[in-house]
């Protein structure tokens, strides 16, 4: 079905991306004025420490002697050191990297579980009272700036109900504990989604809102063709032909928007996870950029880019099982 | 010439028939009126401090309270509870916050800030994305496998983590235009100046081109071989002038309902950006939020109502946006462009 | 579950991990954290005490001596201790050394405890305690040290032949130097520091103290355990967390929520709901901390005296006292505070006179100016509402413009303290902390000429307070800091503020007694009864 070529030419275009996504990430620390050395260098470092620094990036040889030492350097896996907090990039964007994919898959969850129903009923019922709210729904959604929703769930279910703790990531014995630990020890599982909860349907509102808006446009697009009234006339219950063939066309341009999406996810998750102290990569960005820790910067650049292309490069090929004309391209 | 009578026809037509673009139309007159009329409307100065005056409810919300203060007896700190009522006043109509400032007068010139950043960044958006895009379409090829990469790379950058680290780069520089209302000496008594964040209208423009080139794009492929175009050619018309001429006239319907959505996105990407205190002026209704977080329990109206400005000008921005859509139909999902 | 179940669970786990993720190392977190199936947090079965202390601010480093923020400090002084301490009053304790006497001139002998051992395992030896002062006071041995002006006037020490002891040596008969210890000085281990080096330093505390250093996350949280083999009475907390958050309402919120057993500087519009609480109380103490401005004399505008006068008479410092701190604090109008050696019980603060501030600003010859004041955020009670309050109030001048930069504490202090003035702000809002309860050592490294983090320079005031460092006789010493202090009050090199209080929120089964220096000594917390 889907042909080797294909796949390959795919594969090849997601590393030309990828190649280029570290380039630019590498020519920005030429984009301020000043040397390298002090957009690298912490604050206050002495002069010995710039000297190690220039030293272990190459800062004083040519451009192209710097460029092959940092993607050597990223070959090997090797993200650099964050001169600020004296650690290595890498661990620090592991140790952080769990929390924002439990928000990040929380909150798309969230948003298909609730989205793809509404947008299918919304379009099948157009223009009833039930449109009407889905589409009012999904407005407001994709208008609510999510730092201020989170403010709003925590002052409504966390200081006014109590339901839900106002902040933070679940711990156990002092450790942060994300969806790994959960399938280890399912007694977590508990604490776990009570500290998810919020922050998921903080992240999620916007996505769902979107993804309504879409999966309704989608659907209604369907049904006006010419094959639906040929299956109506066939006899078909509409439940499968809403949900077997309908939704199955619609969601192909849905797929591909909402990889796109995807960027603007890990971004709301920068925000959501600094109104619920949320100890990940977005909260990892912002104390770097305040604590000018341009290492680390980068390497949430890198992270956050290349995680962006190989996800889409996956909904690429979840989109050619959808629709097998893709292939024949 | 924005619009061709057809299209103007199409437009009228849906307004008349449906009712989220009338609302639409009426919200975005109010936040516009609003925000140029602000000095006018505003019943305070939005800077002044009044510090006896803070933290009054808004109208309607008046109540009782435990205040607590705090006296050194003897090296030692007491603390006195008292309970006091705090009366809303019409001095004040949507209440005050921490340090006395006059909730209503920053929401009308917080709407400055965010529609200037709105506007502003869309068209700086605009002009880099529009040419791209078109120049990739119209000539396809390795030209517009170039030009298409690139902007692949940018939209591998959630815009808000690329405008942090690169507001992080740059710092904010701000500029000071002066308000014409105080200059003219119609209202003397309001700030003489409208701190637009420079900076940020330029990094919103720089993350959010790509969209609109990929839109323009897509119409320029379609027109480089359409029979008008390709009699243009044979007569020796350069690219220029029909990229100019041709291309762009018939294109521009599908990227002014774009750069419509693009409005709202940047609107939402600018208050998150001065959320997290990255814009460099304290005039916006993303700042007023972050100001009120440490209020959240005690005074909810000073997050919760720049909140709903926000809400209510991405709101109207967005019906705005749907009633173009649905009107001119270009054939654009609501996929505009990275969120906040 | 049996053991073996547990050991191949690890193993499990540990490589689903590292496939999880896209990055194949395993967390920093250490391995004792294998065992989530412990219930956690802040329960106290048994005779378990875990207590979360949470801060305004992370730590910055781990190196007990190359940071200046008590944040900081709160965190090394667990796992790290000095020669001698201070008991929450104020009057100095003997920690390390058991014993201290005056030899002569310029050499004080501290008896060192025996059998002190520290984390790694080794005991501590004099030239342990040696190689620290000089660590701080020494640029040449290990670090440039930012704390070299808390050791002023202390030149270097000596192992003491044959006795388990050592010399300070100072210049001149230095009536500070037990002060200055009773504050600062941690001891760290000279062969770790040296073996391990000067980066492993900023991570891992090896100390003496009473608390070992289980994970650092940086700008998130330091966990401890009791040391075992500390010479001293085991600490009360059995297990011990110090993590930040900035916002005063996170901060609260954790503590109400059981989160959190102790946070530091809570706001109080937010101190009814603490009270109210059933599992919380209220600790409070005068601090001996001050808030100001400083104006840099080194630049325009603030090289003008009328200037920086005027700066004083345009800020309405009774309202900001009453109207945003509600009385947690005591308004200023000279850089010592009351109790302090050398306070002038004559001075008043600058009273609100806009007009004066006005006329001034015209004979200074600055009138429509513009500055702008940076301001940390979240390291002060209500730091962000007063540095707003401060720029409205100048900027509502009619001859002088004025705006804020929120700055994240650390950048800032940052900024103040790397030596560079060509990117030291020109005003900025500060709060100085001093144990030490002498004027001295708020004068000399705040203000004094040449000076990090100084910014200002009067020479003559230089030499008096220099005086007052040789001066032994406590009243005389009293009069000369007392002329100094009238003569800052005239010469407003600061935009005085106010006098800090602490306001603490404790768990109600946690006894804690918050102490003047802001310094937070988990191992005396307490289970309350």
């Amino acid at each position: 079905m889907v042909s080797g070529r294909f796949l390959a030419r795919r594969f090849g275009h997601g590393v030309v991306v990828v190649w280029a996504i570290v380039t630019v990430v590498f020519l920005l620390r030429y984009s301020t004025p000043g040397s390298v050395v002090t957009t690298i260098a912490p604050l206050d470092a002495s002069p010995q420490l710039k000297a190690q620094i220039a030293r272990e990036l190459s800062l004083h040889e040519p451009l192209h002697v710097q460029y092959a030492t940092y993607l050597g350097d990223l070959l090997r896996l090797d993200l650099g050191h964050s001169y600020v907090n004296n650690t290595s990039v890498r661990q620090l964007l592991a140790s952080r990297l769990p929390q924002t994919l439990d928000l990040a898959i929380a909150a798309t969850i969230v948003a298909i579980v609730i989205a793809i129903p509404l947008g299918v009923v919304s379009a099948t019922r157009r223009h009833t009272p039930t449109d009407y709210a889905a589409t009012s729904f999904s407005l407001v959604g994709i208008s609510t700036p999510n730092f201020w929703l989170g403010l709003v769930l925590v002052l409504v279910f966390s200081v006014g109900m109590g339901w839900f703790p106002v902040s933070g990531p679940a711990r156990a014995n002092g450790e942060v504990i994300s969806a790994i630990d959960v399938l280890y020890a399912p007694q977590l599982a508990g604490r776990w989604l009570t500290h998810l909860a919020l922050p998921a349907v903080t992240l999620g509102t916007y996505f769902t809102a979107l993804l309504t808006r879409l999966t309704r446009s989608g659907v209604v697009e369907e049904l006006d063709q010419s094959y639906v009234r040929t299956l109506r006339s066939s006899g078909l219950p509409p439940v499968v032909i809403r949900y077997q063939h309908v939704l199955r066309n619609a969601l192909v341009p849905v797929v591909t928007v909402l990889g796109l999406q995807l960027g603007t996810l890990i971004g709301g998750a920068v925000i959501t996870e600094r109104v619920f102290a949320w100890h990940g990569l977005g909260s990892l960005l912002i104390d770097a950029i305040n604590d000018r820790d341009w290492m680390v910067v980068q390497g949430c650049l890198i992270v956050i880019g290349v995680g962006f292309v190989v996800i889409n490069a996956v909904v690429d090929g979840i989109y050619t099982r959808l629709d097998p004309e893709v292939s024949m391209e | 010439m924005m619009f061709t009578p057809r299209t103007r026809r199409a437009l009228r037509r849906t307004l008349r028939r449906q009712l989220l673009p009338k609302l639409g139309v009426v919200l975005f007159g109010l936040l516009v009126v609003g925000a140029l009329c602000a000095p006018l409307l505003a019943p305070h100065d939005p800077t002044t401090q009044q510090l006896d005056e803070k933290l009054r409810p808004p109208i309607g919300f008046s109540g009782q309270t435990e205040q607590t203060s705090s006296q050194l007896v003897d090296g030692e700190v007491k603390t006195v509870t008292e309970t006091t009522t705090i009366s809303a006043t019409w001095t004040h109509p949507l209440g005050t916050d921490a340090l006395g400032r006059d909730m209503l007068s920053r929401v009308l010139y917080g709407a400055r800030t965010s529609l200037l950043v709105g506007l502003l960044g869309t068209t700086v958006a605009a002009i880099i994305g529009v040419p791209t895009g078109l120049i990739a379409g119209y000539y396809g090829g390795r030209i517009d496998d170039a030009l298409m990469r690139s902007g692949d790379v940018m939209l591998a950058f959630p815009s808000l983590v690329l405008a942090v680290a690169l507001v992080g780069l740059f710092g904010t520089a701000t500029v000071r235009i002066p308000d014409p209302w105080v200059v003219l000496g119609i209202t003397p008594a309001m700030p003489a100046h409208v701190v637009l964040p420079g900076t940020v209208v330029l990094v919103v423009g720089l993350v959010n081109w790509v969209w609109l080139a990929r839109i323009a794009r897509g119409e320029a492929m379609g027109l480089a071989n359409a029979p008008y175009v390709l009699a243009a050619r044979s007569v020796g018309a350069s690219d220029r002038f029909i990229l100019r001429r041709h291309v762009l006239p018939n294109a521009l319907t599908p990227i002014l309902v774009l750069a419509t959505i693009q409005v709202a996105t940047i609107i939402l990407l600018e208050s998150a950006l001065a959320f997290l205190g990255f814009t460099g002026t304290t005039l916006s209704w993303g700042f007023d939020v972050s100001q009120g977080r440490d209020l959240l329990s005690t005074a909810w109206w000073v997050t919760t109502i720049p909140g709903f400005a926000i809400v209510f000008a991405v709101f109207a921005v967005n019906l705005i946006g749907d009633w173009f859509r649905d009107a001119l139909d270009p054939g654009i999902d609501a996929d505009g462009g990275g969120g906040p | 579950m049996s053991d073996m179940d547990g050991g191949r669970t690890v193993d499990r786990r540990t490589v689903l991990r590292s496939l999880g993720t896209v990055m194949a190392t395993v967390s920093v977190a250490g391995c004792s954290s294998d065992t989530p199936e412990q219930s956690t947090d802040t329960t106290t079965a048994g005779d378990e005490l875990s207590v979360t202390v949470t801060q305004g601010t992370p730590p910055d480093t781990l190196d007990p001596h190359n940071h200046r923020s008590t944040p900081t400090e709160n965190v090394v002084r667990q796992a790290y201790e000095g020669l001698l301490a201070r008991d929450a009053s104020g009057a100095v304790t003997e920690r390390l050394a058991t014993g201290y006497d005056r030899k002569e001139a310029g050499r004080v002998r501290f008896t060192l405890r025996e059998d002190v051992s520290f984390h790694s395992g080794s005991t501590l030896q004099p030239a342990d305690v040696v190689f620290s002062i000089r660590r701080i006071v020494d640029p040449s041995v290990g670090i440039e040290s930012a704390q070299r002006d808390q050791l002023s006037g202390i030149t270097d020490a000596e192992v003491v032949d044959g006795k388990h002891a050592v010399d300070v040596i100072t210049e001149g008969p230095n009536p500070l130097v037990v002060n200055q210890l009773a504050t600062y000085c941690d001891i760290v281990e000279k062969q770790w520091v040296t073996e391990s080096g000067e980066g492993t330093v900023t991570q891992e505390m090896n100390g003496t103290g009473p608390f070992k250093q289980t994970t650092y996350e940086a700008n998130t949280r330091v966990a401890f355990e009791p040391f075992s083999s500390y010479w001293g009475p085991s600490p009360g907390p059995t297990a011990l967390t110090i993590d930040a958050a900035t916002e005063a309402s996170v901060r609260v919120n954790s503590l109400l929520e059981g989160e959190s057993d102790l946070v530091v500087n809570v706001p109080p519009q937010e101190v009814q709901r603490i009270e109210s609480n059933d599992a919380s109380a209220l600790a409070t103490a005068p601090s001996t901390r001050i808030l100001y401005v400083a104006m840099r004399s080194d630049v325009e505008p603030f090289d003008s005296q009328q200037f920086r006068q005027a700066m004083n008479y345009a800020v309405d410092l009774e309202s900001i006292v009453e109207d945003i701190l509600n009385g947690f604090g005591k308004g200023t109008g000279q850089p010592t505070l009351e109790e302090f050696v050398g306070f002038d019980d004559s001075i008043e603060p600058y009273p609100h006179d806009p007009d004066r501030a006005e006329q001034l600003i015209e004979e200074s010859g600055h009138a429509g100016t513009s500055v702008t004041l940076h301001s940390p955020q979240g390291r002060y009670l209500k730091d962000v509402e007063i540095a707003q309050a401060v720029v409205g109030m100048i900027d509502s001048l009619s001859n002088v413009s004025a705006d804020l930069q929120q700055r994240e504490t650390n950048a800032l202090i940052g900024e103040l303290t790397d030596g560079d003035r060509s990117t030291m702000p020109h005003m900025y809002l500060i709060g100085w902390g001093n144990a030490t309860f002498d004027a001295t050592k708020t004068l000399i490294p705040t203000l004094g000429c040449g000076e990090v983090l100084s910014s200002f320079c009067a020479e003559s005031l230089d030499e008096e307070v220099q005086t007052s460092l040789e001066t032994t006789d406590q009243s005389k010493r009293q009069e000369l800091l007392s002329a100094v202090n009238s003569e800052y009050h005239d010469l407003a090199p600061w935009i005085f503020l106010h006098q800090q209080f602490s306001v603490y929120g404790v768990d109600q089964r946690l006894e804690w007694t918050a102490r003047r220096d802001e310094r937070i000594e988990a191992a005396t917390i307490a289970r309350s009864n």
